[in-house]
């Protein structure tokens, strides 16, 4: 049986309902912060295609990086402008690979075919599991969009030196 | 006004006993704290901080691609903005011309030279030792490569290491590039 003490109540605080944090400084510091940070986000998903030309031939707009010294295997991709076409009757890719007879990518009418081209340097990436360099050579007058799209299909079959070149002989 | 008429009214029955005001309680914050710790955590995690910013331009059609390469941590960027119609170059936007004029006019070219020449040197002097300077091409699709390639050829010439093409990521073009040709 519990024994009665009368003083044992008089030692405890009257109990109150438990108070909320104050919330509003850390209000403040989000209402400060957020508009911040809103000015910093970028909403637009661009992407980049990076060359890079710091050991490359340099200028003439034909560069690539990798080399140095040594000589490396290259294959070699051309894209062929309408132009060239007029005077060749030939609308296309022209892939040269080193010990190998230059394989020929017509356009199906106007347009290039991609998804040839995918499936040509993917026998190659599998021919030659080692090579990373790939020269894209582009005539003058063929669209931004194939020649990205071209660098691309390379960038994504495992060729990470895309070297971009100008043809040196011009037809006109 | 009315209360108080009939309050001092002799009528006992009319008299009424005002009701105690309950103690308006503050206004509850902690669920519009919930939604700005979410936004808070979105923004945190979309945020960039990488030292170059690119934003898409709206009179440019990108072209897409699968690839999506990072920049340099330690780069500095010159935009360089090929339009069908204009040339627009540097953080100030400054319009250099018809991208013709590349091509086909000395005068125009030689100042294109030397604006990124500036640049360049302006990147390399006032930075650290292995800051590298590089160029971000935004280009529209229909622009024929040759006034890609001069842009590129007089990027090179003056210390431009880096050259980057501004694309849009979309991993399945090729997929769809097939389907259009079939």
């Amino acid at each position: 049986m519990a024994h009665y003490r009368p003083s044992e109540m008089r030692q405890q605080k009257a109990q109150t309902a438990p108070q909320e944090p104050n919330l509003v400084p850390i209000m403040n510091l989000f209402l400060t912060i957020i508009p911040f940070m809103l000015m910093l986000v970028v909403i637009s998903q661009v992407a980049l295609v990076a060359l890079n030309f710091s050991q490359g031939e340099g200028g003439g707009g034909s560069a690539g990086g990798g080399g140095g010294g040594k000589e490396v295997e290259k294959v070699e991709l051309i894209i062929l402008d309408p132009q060239y076409a007029e005077k060749f009757g030939f609308l296309g890719f022209e892939i040269r690979e080193p010990g190998m007879d230059s394989a020929k990518l017509p356009a199906i009418g106007q347009e290039y075919n991609f998804v040839a081209l995918d499936k040509r340097i993917k026998d190659i990436r599998n021919r030659k599991a080692d090579l990373i360099d790939i020269t894209v050579t582009v005539y003058p007058n063929v669209l931004y969009r194939d020649l990205i799209r071209t660098i691309d299909l390379c960038k994504a079959n495992g060729f990470t030196q895309v070297h971009y070149t100008r043809p040196t002989a011009r037809f006109y | 006004m009315q209360l108080k008429d009939r309050l001092g009214s002799s009528d006992k029955n009319l008299r009424r006993v005002r009701r105690k005001v309950e103690d308006v309680k503050g206004l509850s914050i902690t669920s519009l704290l919930d939604v700005l710790t979410i936004i808070l955590v979105f923004l945190i995690k979309n945020v960039s901080t990488e030292a170059v910013k690119i934003s898409a331009e709206p009179g440019i059609r990108y072209p897409s691609t699968i690839t999506n390469d990072a920049i340099m941590e330690k780069a500095e960027a010159t935009p360089v903005k090929i339009f069908t119609d204009k040339i627009v170059l540097g953080n100030e936007s400054l319009v250099f011309g018809h991208p013709q004029e590349l091509i086909m006019n000395p005068d125009k070219r030689k100042a294109i030279l030397d604006y990124l020449r500036m640049e360049a040197n302006a990147i390399y002097n006032n930075k650290a030792d292995d800051i590298e300077a590089c160029l971000i091409i935004q280009a529209d699709n229909f622009i024929p490569c040759e006034y890609v390639s001069e842009m590129v050829a007089i990027g090179t010439s003056v210390g431009y290491t880096h050259i980057y093409f501004a694309t849009l990521e979309d991993a399945d073009w090729l997929q769809k590039e097939s389907l259009a040709t079939r």
